[in-house]
């Protein structure tokens, strides 16, 4: 049996039936697989400052009684998006060493608090104020629309909230 | 005759050539070796590894014609995908890996593994349990394993019986290395009780 697996394998090489994919085959999945968590990370950072962003312009979500209203008006897309985003980076932190060697409970806290820190830090930079009068204003009043409210915050809006 | 043995010393020539002797390489020496010089030094690794991956099958699928065939088909694999091997890292446990995913799959394909124990079961009398001696546990693993889930059957096998060490069964299984102590506890209590009803 033995030398059976061991011929069949080499007789498979040399024959070139088998053979060895090549090494940039690797290093592009492994740029691949951190370009893939890099960019889902930029991408819950967003979405969760856009969260962050929806709900200190609309106050009404979070204090109103009126649930109907928060159920309809409020853009659910956004926190579905984000945790799609998230499952996403946990398969993809799945692939790495580090997942299993350490607590990946202690991983994944440590991931969300990082994006939930810079989604904290993007949205007091005031970013989505520059943004939602700039290149991206159609994106930002579409999300005011969804939550009721059609008007763009003006510079100087939100110290005045 | 003379063209035979023309074709005898061609054959020998050859395996000489792939026979060179590697005894002092080490598996990721070697691995180095196959990639930049010599593919056909990969039987080297086949003949190192075969028959500790062979038994290694054996325990997961308890079948020597479909264990055969899981590591063939790793073998292949390793082959196949050498150039993704980090030879910084340890060979045996990326080979082991392979074989485990290998016969994973073959055992969710015809699902003939025995249905998983809960975990809560087995819980307590750590103590007892560590009064084995590895001589006494491999003899009781051999006979009591087959019953085991493979959760806990496995991490057993490549303890006891490949000897590995916690971080190298971390690296096969994919899990955290305290996660592969509460396993070998687990399954030590396990065949306790499964030995002792036979």
């Amino acid at each position: 049996m033995s030398k059976k697996i061991e011929d069949q394998i080499l007789a498979k090489i040399e024959s070139g039936e088998i053979q060895m994919k090549p090494r940039w085959y690797f290093v592009m999945g492994s740029a691949l697989l951190f370009g893939g968590l890099v960019g889902v990370s930029i991408l819950v950072m967003f979405l969760l400052n856009l969260l962050i962003f929806t709900l200190r312009r609309n106050p009404q979500f979070l204090y109103s009684n009126k649930f109907d209203q928060i159920i309809t008006q409020f853009p659910w897309w956004i926190p579905l998006l984000a945790i799609m985003g998230i499952i996403v980076a946990v398969v993809l932190l799945r692939k790495y060493d580090f997942s299993y060697r350490n607590n990946f409970k202690v991983i994944f806290l440590a991931f969300i608090a990082s994006v939930i820190l810079a989604a904290v830090i993007v949205d007091a930079s005031g970013i989505n104020e520059s943004l939602s009068r700039g290149k991206m204003k159609r994106f930002y009043q579409q999300i005011y629309a969804t939550s009721g409210h059609d008007v763009i915050p003006q510079r100087g809006d939100l110290r005045r909230k | 005759m003379l063209s035979k043995t023309f074709e005898g010393i061609t054959v020998l020539v050859r395996y000489n050539r792939t026979m060179k002797s590697y005894t002092t390489y080490t598996d990721e020496k070697l691995v180095s070796h196959i990639r930049t010089e010599q593919k056909e030094a990969y039987t080297e690794i086949v003949r190192r590894y075969e028959k500790k991956l062979t038994r290694y099958a054996m325990y997961l699928l308890h079948d020597s014609h479909i264990a055969d065939d899981v590591v063939q088909q790793s073998f292949i694999k390793a082959y196949i995908n050498l150039n993704g091997f980090n030879i910084q890292k340890s060979f045996s446990s990326w080979i082991y890996r392979i074989v485990h995913n290998e016969a994973i799959n073959v055992i969710k394909k015809y699902k003939k593994e025995v249905h998983l124990f809960e975990t809560s079961d087995f819980e307590s009398s750590q103590d007892v349990v560590e009064d084995y001696s590895k001589k006494e546990l491999t003899q009781m693993v051999k006979s009591c394993l087959e019953q085991m889930p493979i959760e806990y059957s496995e991490p057993l096998t490549l303890f006891s019986l490949e000897e590995k060490s916690y971080t190298e069964i971390s690296d096969i299984l994919r899990m955290p290395v305290s996660s592969v102590g509460t396993r070998i506890r687990r399954a030590k209590q396990l065949m306790k009780q499964i030995c002792q009803r036979k």
